[in-house]
């Protein structure tokens, strides 16, 4: 069986356009159950195993509705931010987002704090996690899973070793290359390339970085700005090289053992989903449950096993290594420390910042 | 008596009533709202920005809708004539065919495509084989793949419009022509065709307007440089969150196509005077 992880959906398209045809929405589905006992939580798809909630409600006696309904940070935000501006209840008690959207929900006030007394796992958090530039202090956010950015592609298909973010631009591989429509990590890694970091960046790096986009993709050297539906093309060989997240890779492998996730020599983009209570939520108890919950080293390996992401638990590998061993020593999953030094995290932007970046971004990529 | 005679004028009224309601409810009261997100500080701004930076988005938008409904009156005029004219007892098994796919979604129809016009699939190594594609190219991510899927998937939309005016046509009239010594070519083009014109002109109306603000087709068919306006508009909302252009945007759309129906119809109505 193929092992999946939560990049691998069919994407942003698919999401919103589910959305406007009628899948359920966040905010306009009233909760079914509505007893206090119920926890609601939204993930991305595919980034959970099917052994944690049973394993948890049980425990615990609490019932959980799990909705897989974030495919896209912007689109869930713009879902949500509405009703949390005006008060409304969003019917989520736990919700996970990426960085940066999870910075701009603690800017605006729409996350509570974590009630630490009733997270006596906290102490499990890994020395990656400990900090975070949008949540100083971790008071609002603890990381579900970590994961990197870099570059996909199978060995037989290019005929060469990837090694570098320029080659991307390589007109051998014209048309054949796709690049993904989240901007901290296409941007991100293309600025490596230039020599430029993303932990630092300024308006003119974007600028550079999102030239050198726009020029490929009016050439016709990047075929497709994809949210995870790349990886069906990497798959089946009509794409060469890609811009990649970890676990994906880490999916596919199950079937396409050939396939390569490679963090270039310029270095890869580090990104972290968080875990957070929207302030419309009155159940903070069963959600900090929850949370300590998964931060329990056994559980995170538990999740691991089947996202293929990086945990941010002190503990997990040891624990993944009893009922996964091979996941295990992937690098994708327990990065070594030469990896982990290659990895940089995008800065976090004010929002006029980010809506300006984001502008010239949609512009490169012909949005 | 008075009261009646009242309720006989209010019934009209009362008719209307649902109609009205409803219209005001889900389309006047949004359009009102959608105008006034549209006008930021300053108000025109932006009007403005829509204005200078997307005219090749909206120029391509309506070139792709303009190409699909060519290709689909092309396709839907014959079979609407059968289907009004020859199909017999066949009639009306072929128009279930015409609304079969309906019942499946649009959005997995158009993801059908996607494989179908897969790079290794049959399509693709069929017109690479007859040297229609260069070895290599490909049929996704092209504006090829976006204009047949628009026309794909409105093609329904122009077969009914003109086979319900074929179907109305006065057999008696082609007899007459026939009689008058014209051929079956003279008989078509003097009788049949503009009779049917209006069937045309809803058909190309009802294909060209969801084809110009389509966004689906776009987004999975085409590569990046095919994006058209409706993804322009998507991701002006829900990505950078720029209302005020995101409304102007779909202002700037409604617009173009509400000057476009009227021209449409003043040369139709010319055409049926001349």
């Amino acid at each position: 069986m193929s092992r999946l992880s939560r990049r691998r959906f069919l994407g942003t398209t698919l999401g919103v356009a589910a959305a406007a045809v009628g899948g359920s929405d966040v905010v306009g589905c009233r909760s079914s159950g509505g007893g206090s006992r119920v926890l609601r939580i939204s993930n991305w798809p595919l980034y959970i195993d099917d052994r944690t909630i049973p394993d948890f409600q049980r425990a615990t006696g609490i019932t959980v509705q799990y909705h897989e309904d974030i495919n896209d940070n912007n689109e869930f935000f713009a879902k949500i931010a509405e009703p949390l501006r005006r008060g409304q209840s969003i019917d989520r008690d736990v919700i996970v987002l990426t960085d940066w959207v999870a910075g701009r929900m603690i800017r605006l006030g729409y996350a509570t704090p974590l009630d630490l007394q009733a997270f006596p796992n906290r102490a499990n958090l890994s020395a990656l996690a400990q900090n975070a530039d949008f949540d100083p202090g971790r008071r609002y956010t603890v990381p579900w899973l970590f994961g990197m950015v870099g570059l996909g592609y199978n060995p037989r298909v290019t005929g060469r070793e990837i090694t570098s973010v320029r080659d991307l631009f390589d007109p051998a591989f014209k048309g054949r290359v796709t690049m993904v429509t989240e901007m901290r990590d296409t941007l991100g890694l293309v600025m490596l390339g230039e020599g430029r970091d993303p932990a630092r960046c300024t308006a003119a790096d974007i600028q550079v970085a999102a030239a050198r986009v726009k020029q490929a993709r009016e050439s016709g050297q990047v075929r497709a700005f994809t949210g995870n539906d790349y990886t069906e093309d990497l798959a089946n060989g009509n794409i060469a090289v890609a811009i990649a997240w970890s676990g994906d890779i880490q999916g596919l492998h199950a079937d396409n053992p050939d396939l390569v996730w490679v963090a270039p020599r310029e270095g890869a983009i580090l990104f972290s989903d968080n875990m957070l209570s929207p302030k419309s939520s009155d159940r903070l108890s069963l959600a900090m449950a929850w949370i300590d919950w998964c931060y329990a080293p056994a559980h995170s390996a538990q999740i691991v096993s089947r996202a293929g992401y990086i945990s941010a638990v002190q503990g997990a590998i040891p624990e993944l290594e009893r009922i996964a061993p091979s996941l295990a020593q992937s690098p994708l999953v327990n990065p070594p420390a030469s990896l982990l030094a290659q990895l940089r995290t995008f800065r976090s932007l004010s929002d006029e910042e980010d809506a300006s970046f984001t502008r010239v971004f949609l512009d490169a990529i012909g949005g | 008596m008075a009261s009646g005679a009242r309720g006989g004028a209010l019934a009209p009224a009362l008719l209307v009533l649902p109609g009205v309601t409803w219209l005001v409810a889900f389309f006047v009261l949004p359009l009102l709202t959608l105008a006034r997100t549209s006008f930021g500080a300053p108000w025109w701004g932006g009007y403005a920005r829509a204005v200078t930076g997307f005219g090749a988005v909206f120029a391509r938008s309506f070139g792709f809708a303009a190409l699909a409904t060519v290709i689909a009156l092309v396709l839907a005029y014959p079979l609407a004539y059968v289907l009004a004219f020859r199909a017999g007892r066949w009639r009306g098994v072929l128009l279930g065919l015409v609304i079969l796919p309906f019942f499946t979604t649009f959005l997995v129809r158009t993801f059908a495509w996607k494989t179908i016009m897969n790079d290794d699939g049959l399509v693709v190594r069929a017109l690479q084989a007859v040297h229609l594609l260069p070895p290599g190219g490909r049929l996704l991510d092209t504006a090829w793949a976006v204009v047949g899927g628009l026309t794909y998937n409105f093609l329904p939309f122009m077969i009914l419009p003109i086979y319900a005016s074929l179907e109305k046509v006065d057999r008696r009239l082609v007899e007459a022509a026939q009689d008058l010594f014209s051929g079956p070519a003279r008989a078509f083009r003097l009788v049949v065709l503009p009779l049917s014109l209006p069937g045309v002109l809803a058909g190309s109306l009802l294909t060209f307007i969801p084809a110009a603000g389509d966004f689906v087709n776009a987004e999975l068919l085409g590569g990046p440089n095919q994006r058209m306006i409706g993804s322009v508009i998507q991701g002006q909302f829900l990505q950078v969150r720029d209302y005020p252009l995101a409304a102007a945007l779909s202002f700037g759309l409604m617009a173009l196509i509400a000057v476009g129906v009227v021209v449409a119809a003043r040369l139709l109505r010319e055409e049926q005077l001349a």
